[in-house]
C-alpha cells in the first residue's frame, strides 16, 4: 500500500516536470495559430479561440521563410552527412589501426574539444575573406568538414566492435575499403545516430557563422533569418511565433524520431568515455 | 607516424591510415593551429579590420582586459550563472534519474524522452520563446503565476530569468547522463549492501553516489566549459542588459568582436577566457581526486 502512494506520487511528480518541459513548446505552437489581438489580449487562454494560419503566410511575405529553411535544410544535411563519414572513417583509424603518433592524434583530438569558439572565430573569418570565400556556401561547409567531438564518439563506439570480425574479413582477403564501408559503417549505427543529431542540431542552430560569412539574403539560413526578422517585425508577434515555430520543428521531428538509437548512442559513449 | 611498424599490415591498410591521418592534420592545422597562431598574435595588436589597422600593442590588451570593470562583472556574472545553473543542471538530473531508475517507475524511456527535448532544440529559437514568455504583455509566465515582473528589464531578475531558462533547456542532458550512469553501476556492490541490511537512504548515500562520481564530475566539467562559452541567450533575450546585468564572458567577446570591431581587445579576451576554462577543468579533475 505504502509503495503504491509512493509510487503515484513519484509519477505525478515527473509528470508535472514533463509538464514544464514541454509547455513552452506547445505555447509557442498554439500561439502560431493565434490573430495578434488574441496573442495581446488581456485574458488568456492555452487554445486559439479563433484558429488561423495567417501568421505562416504572413511570415512567409515579409521575408522569405521557405527560402531560409531550405537553405538550411540543405546546408545541415550535407555537413552532417560529410562529418557522418569523417567521424567514422578517423574513429576507424584511431581504434583500429596501430601507428606511431596514434594516442597523440587522438589526444590532440580531445583537445580541440576543449577550445572555446571564441579563439578560433576571428582569424578564421579573416581566413575565409582572404580565401575569397565570403557569401559563398564553402565557408560555411568546409571548416565544418570534420569534428573533434564526433571522432571522439565514433573512436568509442568502434573500439567496441569485436576485431574477430575484421580479421574474418581479412583472410577472406577483402581490403581495408572494403571492410570500412561493408562493415564497420553499417555496424556502427548508434554511434552514427548520436553524431548525426548532435551534428545536426548544431549546425541548425549556428547562428554566429552564417550571420559572419553569408551576406547575400537569398543564400542567408534561418537562424540568422530569424534574428534579422525579430529586428525588423518585433510587434507583430503572431508572425514570429509562427516563424520561431518553423525553426524548432524539423529538429524535433527528427529527434522524436530517433530518440531511441540516440539516447542509447550518447549514454553508451559517456559511460565508457 | 607513416612508418610501417607492423610487418601484417596490409597495403590498402596503410593507404587508408595515411589518407584520414593526412586529412586529419591538414584540416586542424588549418582550421585550428593556424588560427589560435594568427588570434594569439592578434592579441597583442591593436586590430580593427574596419579601418585596416594592425599596430603592435605590447601587453596592452592584456592590462586593459584586467582593469575593465564590465569585464569584472561580466566574469561575476558568469559565475553566479555558472554556479546556479550547474548546481540545479546536477541536482535536478541526478534526483530524476534515480527516481526514473527507481522500480516506482514504469514508463522511464517516455519521461526521458521528454526531459531530454529541450536539449536538442535549437538555442536561437528556444530563446525567442522564453523572450516571449517573459514578455510582460504577451508573455505566459505572469499570466500564469499572476505575477507583474518586466523580468527581463529588470535588473534584479534579468539574470534570474535567463539562468530559469537554461536551466529548463539542459537538465535533461544530466537526467540521460545519470541514467546511463546508474544502469551501468555494478551490481554486485548494491546487492552485498542489501545483504548487509543497508536503507534505501545508505545505499543511495554510500554506494550509489561514490559510485556515480566519475559522471558528476563529468558533468560538471563540461557544463563548465559550455557556460563559460554561452552567448546566444544573452545575444536574443538582453544584449547584456539591462545596464551590465546580463553582461557574460563570451558576450563581451561577441560585442567586442564583432559589434565594434575590436578584433585584437576580443583576442586578448578570447585567450584569457581560454585559460580560465582550462584551470576550471583542471581544478574539478583535482578536487574530485579521480585519476582518469
Amino acid at each position: 500500500m505504502k509503495r503504491k502512494v509512493s509510487s503515484i506520487a513519484l509519477n505525478a511528480l515527473l509528470l508535472i516536470l514533463g509538464v514544464v518541459t514541454v509547455y513552452p513548446f506547445v505555447w509557442m505552437i498554439f500561439s502560431s495559430f493565434k490573430e495578434n489581438q488574441e496573442i495581446m489580449a488581456l485574458e488568456q487562454h492555452l487554445l486559439p479561440q479563433k484558429f488561423i494560419i495567417d501568421n505562416y503566410i504572413n511570415m512567409n511575405a515579409h521575408f522569405n521563410f521557405v527560402r531560409f529553411f531550405l537553405n538550411s535544410i540543405v546546408i545541415t544535411v550535407v555537413i552532417t552527412l560529410i562529418v557522418i563519414y569523417t567521424s567514422t572513417i578517423c574513429g576507424f583509424v584511431l581504434s583500429k589501426y596501430k601507428f606511431k603518433g596514434r594516442n597523440i592524434l587522438f589526444g590532440f583530438v580531445l583537445s580541440t574539444m576543449m577550445i572555446p569558439w571564441c579563439v578560433t572565430i576571428i582569424p578564421k573569418y579573416s581566413m575565409i575573406q582572404a580565401f575569397g570565400w565570403m557569401d559563398s556556401y564553402k565557408a560555411l561547409i568546409i571548416p565544418a568538414m570534420f569534428s573533434g567531438f564526433g571522432i571522439f564518439m565514433m573512436k568509442q563506439h568502434i573500439s567496441a566492435l569485436p576485431d574477430e570480425i575484421l580479421e574474418a574479413a581479412r583472410i577472406d582477403g577483402a581490403n581495408e575499403f572494403y571492410i570500412f564501408h561493408k562493415i564497420v559503417l553499417p555496424m556502427s549505427k548508434n554511434g552514427i545516430f548520436s553524431i548525426a543529431i548532435f551534428q545536426f542540431l548544431w549546425t541548425w542552430e549556428d547562428f554566429l557563422w552564417p550571420y559572419l560569412v553569408i551576406t547575400n539574403k537569398d543564400k542567408q539560413l534561418l537562424a540568422v533569418g530569424l534574428k534579422m526578422f525579430n529586428g525588423q517585425y518585433s510587434t507583430d508577434y503572431g508572425a514570429l511565433f509562427a516563424a520561431t515555430a518553423i525553426s524548432i520543428i524539423p529538429v524535433l521531428l527528427i529527434y522524436l524520431f530517433f530518440q531511441k538509437q540516440f539516447i542509447a548512442g550518447i549514454a553508451a559513449s559517456a559511460v565508457k568515455g | 607516424m607513416f612508418k610501417k611498424t607492423n610487418p601484417l599490415q596490409s597495403k590498402s591498410e596503410i593507404i587508408l591510415r595515411n589518407i584520414v591521418v593526412l586529412a586529419m592534420v591538414i584540416f586542424f592545422t588549418v582550421f585550428l593551429i593556424v588560427p589560435i597562431g594568427i588570434a594569439f598574435a592578434g592579441s597583442f595588436h591593436e586590430w580593427n579590420p574596419l579601418s585596416g589597422t594592425y599596430r603592435f600593442l605590447g601587453l596592452e590588451n592584456y592590462k586593459e582586459v584586467f582593469t575593465s570593470a564590465l569585464f569584472g562583472k561580466s566574469m561575476l556574472n558568469t559565475v553566479i550563472f555558472s554556479a546556479v545553473v550547474i548546481f540545479f543542471r546536477v541536482g535536478l538530473g541526478l534526483g530524476i534519474a534515480y527516481a526514473i531508475y527507481s522500480t516506482l517507475i514504469k514508463y522511464k524511456s517516455f519521461f526521458r524522452a521528454v526531459y531530454y527535448m529541450p536539449v536538442v532544440t535549437p538555442m536561437v529559437a528556444v530563446a525567442f520563446v522564453w523572450k516571449f514568455m517573459y514578455n510582460p504583455q504577451i508573455g505566459t509566465i505572469n499570466q500564469i503565476f499572476g505575477l507583474d515582473v518586466n523580468w527581463l528589464m529588470n535588473p534584479k531578475t534579468a539574470l534570474l530569468a535567463i539562468m530559469i531558462m537554461t536551466i529548463w533547456k539542459d537538465f535533461g542532458y544530466a537526467v540521460v547522463m545519470y541514467m546511463a550512469g546508474l544502469y551501468s553501476l555494478p551490481t554486485d556492490a548494491l546487492e552485498a549492501a542489501k545483504v548487509d541490511g543497508a536503507n534505501a537512504w545508505q545505499t543511495f548515500r554510500y554506494i550509489t553516489l561514490p559510485l556515480l562520481k566519475p559522471m558528476t564530475l563529468f558533468v560538471i566539467i563540461t557544463s563548465i566549459i559550455s557556460y563559460l562559452q554561452a552567448y546566444v541567450q544573452i545575444l536574443i533575450m538582453t544584449e547584456g542588459g539591462p545596464g551590465t546585468a546580463t553582461y557574460l564572458a563570451s558576450y563581451i567577446i561577441y560585442d567586442e568582436a564583432f559589434v565594434k570591431y575590436n578584433f585584437g581587445y576580443a583576442s586578448a579576451l578570447s585567450f584569457v577566457l581560454f585559460v580560465i576554462t582550462a584551470v576550471f577543468t583542471w581544478l574539478s579533475f583535482r578536487v574530485s581526486g579521480t585519476e582518469d
